[in-house]
C-alpha cells in the first residue's frame, strides 16, 4: 500500500550558529495537498521549507519522503522536489536559458521548447515577448515569475513556496498564485506555501501550520500575545500597547514571555461585559473564509495587537459581526499556554 | 636618447624580418606560459571553489596563507623550484631543471595562489540563493560546483588574466630554473634582460612589444568571449 504520507517528519531540531532555528517532534505532509505556514519574520518558515526541499540535512531528527530516509542530493527527491526561494536568483542568462536549466539538469532534451512556452504561459508572461530577455531586463515581478516558470516545467511532485508573492506587484502576485494552483490541478503537486497572506492561505490551503520561535503551534491561527509583563497591585500582571488596549494575565514564567491562547478562548459581545470578566475592546477588521472547516475567521484588532476567532456563518449573521465595527472581546486570564 | 629610437627601428626590421631568435623566444614563452596556465587553472579553480564555496574548520587561516602566496617573489619561487630540481634535490633524477616543463612548474606555483583566491572571492560573492536555486532544480554536487563556477565565469576571467599577465612578466623563474639557454629555454622577458644588459636595446625592444601585443591580443579574445557569455 502506498504511503498517505508524502513527507513524515519525527524529532527534527535544526540549528545555525545563532541558536536552534527549528524543532519539530511530528509532522505529516498529505500527497497532493496544500499547506500553509504562517508566523512572524524569524519563526522558522523558510528553515523549514528548505529541510523539506533537502537543500539542507537537519541537525538532529529524520525527514522521510515516500516513506524512505532522504537528504540533499538523494535520487529520490532530486527531481521531484523543488523550491522557490523568497529572493528568487536568477541564473546570468537568458529567460528561456533559466527556464529549460533544469531540464538540462535532468537530460530532457525533447520538447523543451514547448514545455518553456507552457511553463511561461501559467505565469502570464508571453513567451515570444521573454523567452530571449536577459535576466537584468525583467522587472521584480517578472522575475519572480521567470522563477516560479523554471519550477513548474519540471512538472514537480512537491513545490514549496517561500512567500513567493511578498516583493511583487498585485498582478504578478496573481499569476502566480493562479500557477500554483494549477500545477495542484492538474498534476497533483503538493504545495507547501509560507506566506503572511493569510486571507490566501485560508482560502485555498487543506491545513495552516502556525510558527512561533521555531514550534509549530497548532494547525489553526492562535493568538499571541508579546510582553514585556508588568505586575499590578493586585498580583495579576498586565500588558499595554500604545493605543491603551491593556491584557491581565495570571502571573507569566517571565516578563518577556508570550502568551498564546486559542480562537475558543475568547468570546465576542456588542455590549460591555460585566466588571468583574477581564475584556478589551476591539475592532473587526477582516472576515476571511477557511475551506477546510467551512467556519468564518474573524480578525479584530485590540489597539494595535491583532486577535482572531473562529464562527460559523450562522453566528456572523446573528452575531452582525462586520469589518469596522467595535466590540468586546472577554477572556480567561487562566487560560493561556506561555512560551519563553 | 637616439638609441630608443634605433632600438625601436630595428625592432621592426626583427619582427619583420622574421628573426628566428627572437621567435624562438616567443615561442618558448607561449609554451611555458600555456603549460603553467592550464595547470594552473586546472588545480585553482576546484580549490578556489571549494574555499570559497564551504566553510570548515581553519579556513580563514587558510585564506590567509593563500593571499599571502599572492605575494610570492619570483626569485623566491625559482630558488624553491632549483632545489627541488637540482641533481641533489628530491626531484633531481626527473632531470627537469633547464627545461621549459621545469619552468612551466615553477610558473604554475606563482599563478596557483592567484587562481585559487580570486576564484574563492569571486564564488564567496555569489549570492547565497544561487545554491538554493541550483539544488532545488535538481543538480547533484558536479553540475552544482559547474553552475556555480559558470555563474562567477567573469570574476574567474579576470583571476586567470591576472595569473597569466604576472606568468608572462616574471624573469626570475624563468632565469633560475630555466637558464636562459638560447634555442631552447630563453624566454622573452629573459631574452630582454640579456640583450639589454648587452645593450642591445633593438632585441629587447623588439621582443619587449611582442610581449604586450600577446597580452592585447589575449585581452581582446577575452573580452570577445565576455561579450558572446
Amino acid at each position: 500500500m502506498a504511503e498517505a504520507s508524502l513527507y513524515r517528519i519525527r524529532r527534527l531540531v535544526h540549528a545555525y550558529e545563532g541558536g536552534t532555528a527549528l524543532r519539530i517532534d511530528e509532522l505529516a505532509v498529505r500527497r497532493a495537498s496544500i499547506v500553509g505556514l504562517v508566523g512572524p519574520n524569524g519563526s522558522g518558515k523558510s528553515t523549514l521549507l528548505h529541510l523539506l526541499g533537502f537543500i539542507h540535512a537537519p541537525t538532529d531528527g529524520t525527514i522521510l519522503f515516500k516513506g524512505q530516509p532522504a537528504g540533499p542530493f538523494s535520487e529520490s527527491v532530486r527531481f521531484t522536489v523543488t523550491l522557490l526561494p523568497q529572493e528568487s536568483y536568477l541564473l546570468k542568462r537568458t529567460v528561456w536559458q533559466n527556464v529549460r536549466y533544469g531540464l538540462q539538469l535532468r537530460g530532457h532534451e525533447g520538447g523543451q521548447q514547448d514545455r518553456v512556452r507552457e511553463a511561461l504561459q501559467w505565469v502570464g508572461l508571453e513567451p515570444d515577448r521573454f523567452l530571449h530577455r536577459k535576466w537584468y531586463a525583467l522587472s521584480g515581478g517578472e522575475a519572480q515569475r521567470v522563477a516560479l516558470a523554471a519550477r513548474l516545467v519540471l512538472r514537480p511532485e512537491v513545490l514549496l513556496l517561500d512567500e513567493p508573492t511578498a516583493s511583487v506587484d498585485a498582478l504578478s502576485a496573481q499569476r502566480i498564485k493562479e500557477a500554483a494552483m494549477r500545477a495542484r490541478k492538474e498534476w497533483g503537486t503538493t504545495l507547501v506555501v509560507a506566506s503572511h497572506d493569510r486571507q490566501w492561505l485560508y482560502e485555498v490551503c487543506d491545513n495552516v501550520l502556525h510558527l512561533y520561535r521555531g514550534r509549530i503551534f497548532s494547525n489553526g491561527e492562535e493568538n499571541m500575545l508579546f510582553g514585556p509583563w508588568r505586575q499590578r497591585g493586585d498580583g495579576r500582571f498586565e500588558t499595554h500597547d500604545s493605543d491603551g488596549a491593556s491584557f491581565v494575565v495570571d502571573p507569566p514564567p517571565s516578563p518577556d514571555a508570550v502568551a498564546i491562547f486559542g480562537t475558543d478562548a475568547i468570546s465576542v459581545s456588542c455590549e460591555r461585559p460585566s466588571r468583574e470578566q477581564p475584556c478589551v475592546e476591539a475592532t473587526i477588521s477582516r472576515l476571511l473564509w477557511d475551506r477546510s472547516t467551512g467556519q468564518v475567521i474573524v480578525s479584530f484588532l485590540a489597539g494595535s495587537r491583532p486577535l482572531s476567532a473562529r464562527f460559523s456563518a450562522e453566528d456572523i449573521a446573528e452575531k452582525q459581526l462586520y469589518p469596522g465595527r467595535t466590540v468586546w472581546i472577554g477572556y480567561d486570564p487562566g487560560a493561556f499556554r506561555w512560551v519563553e | 636618447m637616439s638609441f630608443l629610437l634605433e632600438g625601436l627601428i630595428k625592432a621592426i626590421h626583427l619582427l619583420l624580418d622574421m628573426d628566428p631568435e627572437t621567435y624562438s623566444a616567443v615561442w618558448t614563452t607561449l609554451q611555458v606560459s600555456s603549460g603553467s596556465m592550464a595547470a594552473s587553472l586546472l588545480a585553482g579553480i576546484p580549490l578556489g571553489f571549494f574555499l570559497g564555496y564551504h566553510d570548515f574548520r581553519g579556513k580563514r587561516q587558510v585564506r590567509i596563507v593563500v593571499d599571502t602566496l599572492l605575494a610570492l617573489p619570483t626569485v623566491f619561487v625559482g630558488l624553491l623550484v632549483y632545489a627541488f630540481l637540482s641533481r641533489q634535490g628530491p626531484l633531481g633524477s626527473m632531470g627537469l631543471l633547464f627545461t621549459v616543463p621545469g619552468i612551466a612548474i615553477g610558473q604554475t606555483i606563482l599563478a596557483l595562489p592567484i587562481v585559487v583566491a580570486l576564484t574563492a572571492t569571486a564564488v564567496e560573492g555569489l549570492d547565497r540563493q544561487l545554491q538554493f536555486t541550483l539544488v532545488s532544480l535538481g543538480a547533484d554536487r558536479l553540475q552544482l560546483l559547474t553552475g556555480t563556477l559558470w555563474e562567477a565565469r567573469f570574476a574567474i576571467l579576470a583571476a586567470a588574466l591576472t595569473a597569466y599577465g604576472r606568468v608572462m612578466t616574471e624573469v626570475g623563474i624563468s632565469m633560475m630554473v630555466g637558464g636562459n639557454i638560447k634555442w631552447h629555454t630563453r624566454t622573452i622577458t629573459t631574452a630582454i634582460a640579456l640583450e639589454t644588459g648587452k645593450g642591445q636595446f633593438g632585441m629587447g625592444i623588439a621582443l619587449g612589444l611582442i610581449l604586450l601585443a600577446i597580452a592585447f591580443a589575449v585581452n581582446l579574445s577575452v573580452s570577445f568571449l565576455r561579450k558572446r557569455a
